[in-house]
């Protein structure tokens, strides 16, 4: 067995997905909606990460940082799941991971989501590069509307690929309804296909299943978010 | 201090290619009274600006050298270097930033921060060196310097502030609003020469005063004295500037001004700018190496009474000798004054000392602590410390990348020989990035530079200046090989019939040595291996690694432990030790797994969103892999890594894919495995010439 799959095996996405009937799924949008700070950001590059380890080529859409500080992310991610697999990784095996990664810059204010989906269509075929998942962070929903999401479906489906987002959620009441659902999300649900929240406890981050497509959702799922190592555990 | 020191600057004006640099230093030039007409950079006049004096910077419209000039404003006096923004020769900018206190940055306001500025700003805090910005082309169709205010934030960590806002944009571009000031600047008469201070425009002047509150915002953490006057209302201009300059030298604020160089608009403010904010020579902390106690450094005094201590940082070989630029860091210069030359240890004395203009030249009697100036007839290498006699002092010495392409040259006649001799003597000593060698198989003579560009300049200067006309090869990429498995090896030269005898053993392990180059360890234990025939075992096999088998590059990255052997009490030498080096080392080299290594360089392209797809294809097609693209709605820039042999030709290409709008700058990032088809199409080409040169 390789290191990549050894860590694949072996990676906590694995407990998340059985919790969402075997993973997002090709052509579905999925969300991770948290305040600020909370870990959305960690859990995406996480996600991205195990993608990776499988063989499996990412885009990292980022709106809000700057492409060397979404690296160091990923520094950060892949030292600390070698650590807790308690295995060096050889160099050939970091260089082979991050072949498989792109990471594609956009601002929201002034490039409309058609502009995106043409740039990520571009990549895809004229680049060449054939992703399998989307990671798309920073993506800031109170200045899109519900047809902008449709559009990112409508892309993911026609290109077999899973889109994750994260939605930060900002004010100062609540931020959630009874269900769970966040204010800011209600909206955009239809085309939201797996939902899931993020809320800080006092020593972790617990993850909860809002939406699961058709499914009764799994509610607070067994896995948490560790804040030191960043990784869903 | 001397006020003579604490009103000197020395600038550099560092920026991307076209972002208008030298028409800038023109325009400076002029403002200055230095010159007495302004010429346009692509000679529209049918003059070159004054700056690019050599006849092809005219021709290409790209800066090569560069050249250094003085200027006075008002009663301070500016040294100015203007310095190439082509990647290809970052070597001149790299000498530039070793030797000056401050920089003026560049910056386009359509492009704003391009790949290039990124380089730039990265040999900016490479060497510390302060800056001030500069939007410039404000009257361009998209000008949007508040945009470009930002990219210097996002893109580069500045803690960039505007000190001027513009008044109109485009073609409706008329001067800047001098947000300390509270002022309108108007630049009238036929070369924008006569100012005028105005009240600022009605509709402009809430975002003024709002600017201006950000500004004194972001610079107050610089100066409590203006902290307690924004807190009580009574903000002065001269506590605002006393702020800024503070945050400018600890180079935790960049100060932004803006206009048009080409219409005349803003560069006054700018000289101001300089003035105020960039620092004196004694602002700022230099240091040498003292020889004597292993590098320990010691802080030099810019004080024209203390020793000299100076760096030649640039050389030119003209019609009555060399000429050699220098920083005098600490002590004054006067002609007949002897110095030492730190690494040759040679004394000179100092003939004809000269303040340098763009290719012209004025005689000095005495040059101070902090000044740049000329020596004649000193024979020394870019890089030397000169040091007063009794001072053993070294300055650090400039950073040099290495060269990553090379190519074969040849004269077409016996004529050009002779010349070529002549001409890569001169470019050798003056660019220590540019490189030369015979080959000793091919005979062939061949350069070594940063890029293609790079060697194309090179070629052309030898025909024009030398009138030696050379013809070149196809440029060849430096490959390399390296192991990756670890293999033991036993193996005996032994050659004992007749004659002097020879016999030598050698065991031990060769492994790989990821990120090094080569590393040789004894293990032998209880004189198996005599130790007098240690030292010849290692040259033995870095011998042998100089060519590789695979490819004849140098093999690279490999660790040799010896951990015993057999000697001859009257057959063993050093020879046969060298012989049984090698031979060990062709015996196991395929077993240990070997591999080609090509050059894999960091490629930035720039150019219009809607161009995003080829540029990605082009990389694509290239064995590129992309790494990032950032996009702002109406530019997109593209990081990719491409081994360099795919990026021949490359500007062609993407000139025609992207209608000339796009461009792009590559520079060495590391050695990268090269892919099996690729490895054998190489490996056939060596064995195929062997075979030709066997037969010959």
């Amino acid at each position: 067995m390789t290191v990549q799959t050894e860590f694949a095996r072996r990676s906590p996405i694995r407990d998340m997905e059985r919790h969402i009937h075997g993973g997002l799924g090709k052509g579905n949008l999925g969300v991770l909606a948290s305040p600020k700070g909370v870990g959305k950001t960690a859990c995406l590059v996480h996600i991205a990460t195990d993608k990776l380890f499988q063989d499996k080529p990412v885009i990292h859409v980022s709106y809000a940082s700057r492409v060397d500080y979404i690296i160091t992310w990923y520094e950060d991610i892949f030292r600390e799941i070698a650590g807790a697999m308690a295995a060096e990784p050889p160099l050939e095996v970091h260089d082979e991971v991050v072949k498989n990664r792109v990471i594609m810059n956009f601002k929201q204010e002034g490039t409309r989501t058609e502009q995106v989906l043409k740039s990520l269509e571009s990549m895809i075929t004229m680049g060449r590069f054939a992703a399998d998942t989307v990671i798309i962070d920073g993506y800031d929903f109170s200045l899109s509307r519900p047809e902008d999401l449709v559009k990112f479906r409508e892309f993911a489906g026609r290109l077999g690929l899973e889109i994750w987002f994260s939605a930060s959620l900002r004010g100062e009441g609540p931020l959630w309804n009874a269900s769970g659902t966040p204010f800011i999300l209600e909206d955009f649900l239809p085309a939201i296909d797996v939902l899931i929240t993020l809320r800080a406890e006092p020593d972790h981050v617990r993850l909860r299943v809002v939406k699961d497509r058709d499914y009764p959702a799994a509610g607070v799922l067994p896995l948490k978010l560790d804040p030191k190592t960043l990784l869903i555990a | 201090m001397t006020s003579d020191i604490a009103t000197m600057r020395n600038i550099g004006i560092s920026a991307h290619i076209d972002s208008g640099k030298t028409t800038l230093t023109e325009r400076i030039l002029f403002y200055c009274k230095k010159i007495h007409r302004i010429h346009e950079v692509k000679g529209k006049d049918g003059v070159g600006a004054t700056m690019d004096h050599m006849e092809l910077e005219r021709e290409r419209g790209i800066t090569i050298t560069s050249a250094a000039t003085y200027v006075a404003w008002g009663d301070h006096s500016i040294n100015i270097i203007d310095t190439p923004g082509h990647v290809d020769f970052t070597i001149e900018v790299e000498r530039a930033l070793r030797v000056l206190d401050g920089a003026v940055l560049v910056l386009c306001s359509v492009g704003g921060v391009q790949s290039q500025t990124i380089t730039v700003d990265r040999q900016l805090k490479r060497y510390d060196v302060p800056r001030i910005a500069f939007i410039n082309k404000c009257d361009r169709v998209g000008a949007n310097p508040v945009k470009v205010k930002d990219q210097l934030v996002e893109k580069l960590g500045h803690n960039a502030v505007l000190m001027q806002m513009p008044i109109g944009l485009e073609d409706q571009h008329r001067g800047v609003v001098d947000l300390v000031a509270l002022k309108a600047l108007y630049f009238d008469g036929p070369d924008g020469e006569i100012i005028r201070v105005e009240e600022i425009p009605a509709e402009l002047a809430a975002e003024a005063k709002a600017r201006r509150v950000e500004l004194i915002d972001a610079v107050s953490m610089f100066s409590d004295r203006l902290l307690e006057a924004a807190l009580e209302n009574r903000v002065t201009e001269d506590l605002i500037r006393e702020a800024v300059r503070k945050g400018t030298i600890s180079r935790k604020l960049t100060p932004v001004f803006m206009g048009s160089a080409y219409k005349n608009k803003g560069v006054q403010p700018l000289l101001d700018g300089v003035v105020r904010y960039l620092p004196c020579p004694a602002d700022i902390e230099n240091w040498a190496l003292d020889k004597e106690t292993e590098g320990q450094k010691i802080p030099l005094r810019t004080d024209d009474d203390a020793p000299i201590v100076a760096l030649a940082f640039k050389l030119e070989d003209g019609p009555y000798g060399q000429l050699t630029y220098i920083r005098i860091y600490q002590g004054h210069l006067e002609k007949g004054d002897e110095i030492v030359n730190a690494r040759s240890g040679q004394k000179a004395k100092v003939g004809r000392l000269v303040r340098m203009h763009a290719d012209s030249m004025e005689d000095i009697a005495r040059a101070g602590a902090g000044d740049i100036v000329a020596l004649f007839g000193i024979d020394c290498a870019s890089g030397d410390t000169f040091a007063a006699p009794g001072l053993s002092l070294a300055m650090t010495s400039i950073y040099v990348p290495e060269p990553v392409i090379s190519l074969a040259i040849a004269p077409v006649d016996k004529k050009a020989q002779d010349r070529i001799a002549k001409a890569l003597n001169r470019f050798t000593k003056e660019d220590p990035t540019f490189r030369t060698h015979v080959d000793p198989e091919s005979h062939q003579t061949i350069i070594q530079g940063m890029g293609e560009l790079h060697l194309d300049v090179y070629v052309e200067r030898m025909k024009r200046e030398y009138k030696a006309e050379v013809s070149t090869g196809m440029p060849q990429v430096a490959y390399r090989e390296t192991i990756t498995r670890r293999i033991e090896f036993d193996y005996t030269h032994k050659k004992q019939t007749g004659g002097a005898g020879q016999f030598g053993r050698v065991i031990g392990v060769l492994e790989p040595l990821p990120g090094g180059s080569f590393e040789f360890v004894n293990k032998v234990k209880g004189g198996r291996i005599p130790n007098e025939f240690i030292p010849a075992c290692q040259k033995g096999f870095q011998s042998v690694l100089r060519k590789g088998e695979l490819t004849g590059f140098p093999v690279v990255g490999v660790k040799i432990i010896l951990t015993d052997g057999a000697a001859h009490d009257v057959d063993s030498s050093d020879m046969a030790f060298q012989a049984a080096a090698q031979g060990a080392f062709r015996e196991v080299y395929r077993k240990a797994k070997p591999q080609i290594l090509e050059p894999i360089m960091k490629v930035s392209v720039e150019g219009p969103s809607e161009f995003a797809g080829n540029i990605f294809a082009s990389i694509n097609q290239r064995r590129g892999i992309i790494v990032s693209s950032v996009e702002d709605g109406i530019f997109a820039r593209v990081d990719a890594e491409v081994p360099l042999s795919e990026m021949f030709g490359y500007s062609t290409t993407l000139r025609s894919l992207t209608q000339g709008k796009a461009e792009f700058t590559m520079e060495f990032l590391k050695y990268g495995r090269v892919p099996a088809a690729k490895a054998e199409e190489l490996v056939a080409q060596y064995e195929e010439k062997r075979r030709q040169d066997a037969s010959k």
